[in-house]
């Protein structure tokens, strides 16, 4: 079955401090605070970067079980690696288990890649989880993105969600025929290649008179900006304050 | 096959935004050219969101099964609108579902982009004027198949390059190589099954609504002697 786990902006509508911070403010001031994060090769700013991300799911007020869910699905890797890494690398043992032995090196490697996801996660989250998706694509618009970039995003974000639903139809179809593929054989490959090949056609047909009706009603002829966003004092100050704990993090791993 | 956040280190990370920066701004200047720039965006925003949806589709390889990556039919459908295309797609996976993430981004917008253009140059060579024009079906297949298969496995060479030279600080050299051949060798099965998906979903279009694959040239007209 189809995972339909959409929803990242489930919460947008709660009201918080990071809430109303102006759009375009936020991507900026959290986009430069998770690259900082990216940025760090050292463990000494790791428990303050942790504690950065934490103060603004907390200030964001998304529900813990919600922030909790989203570090699962990749956090899988990140597992993983902790079961490599203590043992391939590095060279000071500290312990043996059998044959395998337990590295120094390897294990400060694994806390520095697992403290930099849950950070950046958790940051990623608190941007785009907090404005409606159409929000967050209008403010990319206005912070310079393409028009291009911005058209085709707010589009395949809409019909996401119909092609989805046109997979889940066309699966059942297939299914109620006995469709039951086991191997990669001709026949299993050929039906999901029509299959594949359908919803690209049934896509197709179907954007073409979205663009059709489009065009007929002004589409590409002007541009103009729809946004209508507002940086007041306070939003200002938060970029500020965000700009601040990026350049700390920055300046923690120099020194 | 996508990097999470947090794996790789700085220089990679800035590398990678620094080349997705450059292939976007490439491909936008491409599409600019083109008689009206607004006219495909509805057809690739359908394709990326299809594409997106596609990877939910598990092919059964036992004892697993795999899902498609499709980067490469993805650079033969779309041209040049491939590595935006690719670029958002990997956006919306990364902020809608978990899979992948931001800071990587850059990375893994490289990563498939890359070779789905690659994959998007060996496909138009089923026009060449050096094959017979009635077998097109059967070159449009094999092309079709090139495209994916190569598609798929430049893109795990990328990665598996990456995750082992970068990840692990500390393992030597040898170790690493092997590790790549071994990983990048163990991904060709799956790039045949990628290169058949890709040829027959070209060659369903093909029969169905062969406008979708473009690139068919006029035809050409009689060479007068002189």
């Amino acid at each position: 079955m189809v995972r339909m786990k959409y929803g990242i902006d489930r919460y947008a509508e709660l009201d918080s401090p990071v809430h109303r911070w102006d759009p375009r403010l936020k991507l900026v001031g959290l986009g430069a605070l998770a690259f900082a994060c990216a940025f760090v090769t050292d463990l000494r700013p790791v428990p303050a970067m942790l504690a950065i991300s934490a103060g603004l799911a907390v200030l964001s007020r998304l529900p813990l079980g919600f922030v909790i869910g989203r570090l699962r699905y990749p956090g899988v890797l990140i597992l993983l690696l902790a079961v490599i890494l203590p043992f391939f690398s590095g060279e000071t043992v500290l312990a043996r288990l059998g044959p395998l032995s337990l590295r120094h090196e390897g294990i400060l490697d694994f806390l520095l890649i697992a403290g930099r996801f849950v950070a950046i996660v958790t940051i990623g989250l608190v941007a785009f989880a907090t404005a409606p998706m159409l929000t967050t694509i209008t403010a990319l618009r206005a912070l310079r993105l393409p028009g291009v970039l911005a058209d085709m995003m707010l589009f395949s974000y809409r019909y996401l969600y119909e092609l989805g639903d046109d997979l889940n139809r066309m699966r059942t179809a297939a299914r109620l025929r006995g469709f039951q593929p086991r191997r990669p054989d001709p026949h299993s490959l050929a039906t999901l290649g029509a299959l594949t090949g359908s919803l690209l056609v049934r896509g197709h047909d179907q954007s073409t008179r979205i663009h059709q009706a489009m065009t007929l009603r002004g589409y590409g002829a002007a541009k103009r900006n729809y946004y209508h966003f507002h940086a007041g004092p306070r939003d200002i100050v938060a970029l500020g304050a965000t700009m601040l704990l990026a350049a700390g993090l920055v300046l923690l791993e120099v020194l | 096959m996508h990097i999470p956040d947090g794996i790789l280190p700085a220089g990679v990370i800035a590398s990678g935004y620094g080349i997705t920066a450059v292939a976007t701004w490439y491909s936008l200047r491409r599409i600019q050219r083109q008689d009206d720039p607004t006219a495909e965006i509805p057809k690739a925003s359908m394709f990326t969101a299809a594409f997106l949806v596609l990877s939910w589709v598990h092919v059964p390889v036992p004892p697993t099964s795999v899902h498609l990556i499709l980067n490469g039919l993805m650079g033969v459908v779309l041209g040049w609108y491939a590595f935006p295309a690719i670029l958002i797609g990997l956006f919306f996976q990364a902020v809608l579902f978990g899979h992948g993430g931001l800071t990587s981004l850059g990375v893994n917008a490289a990563m498939m982009g890359i070779p789905a253009l690659l994959a998007y140059s060996i496909f138009r060579m089923r026009t060449l004027r050096c094959l017979p024009s009635r077998r097109r079906p059967l070159w449009t297949g094999v092309f079709g198949f090139l495209g994916g298969f190569i598609g798929l496995v430049a893109a795990a060479a990328i990665l598996f390059v990456l995750l082992v030279t970068t990840v692990p600080a500390t393992i030597d050299v040898a170790t690493e190589r092997a590790a790549i051949s071994a990983l990048v060798l163990a991904h060709v099965p799956l790039g045949v099954i990628e290169g058949a998906a890709t040829a027959l979903v070209v060659l369903f279009l093909l029969r169905v609504r062969p406008g979708l694959l473009g690139g068919d040239p006029a035809p050409r007209p009689a060479r007068r002697r002189s």
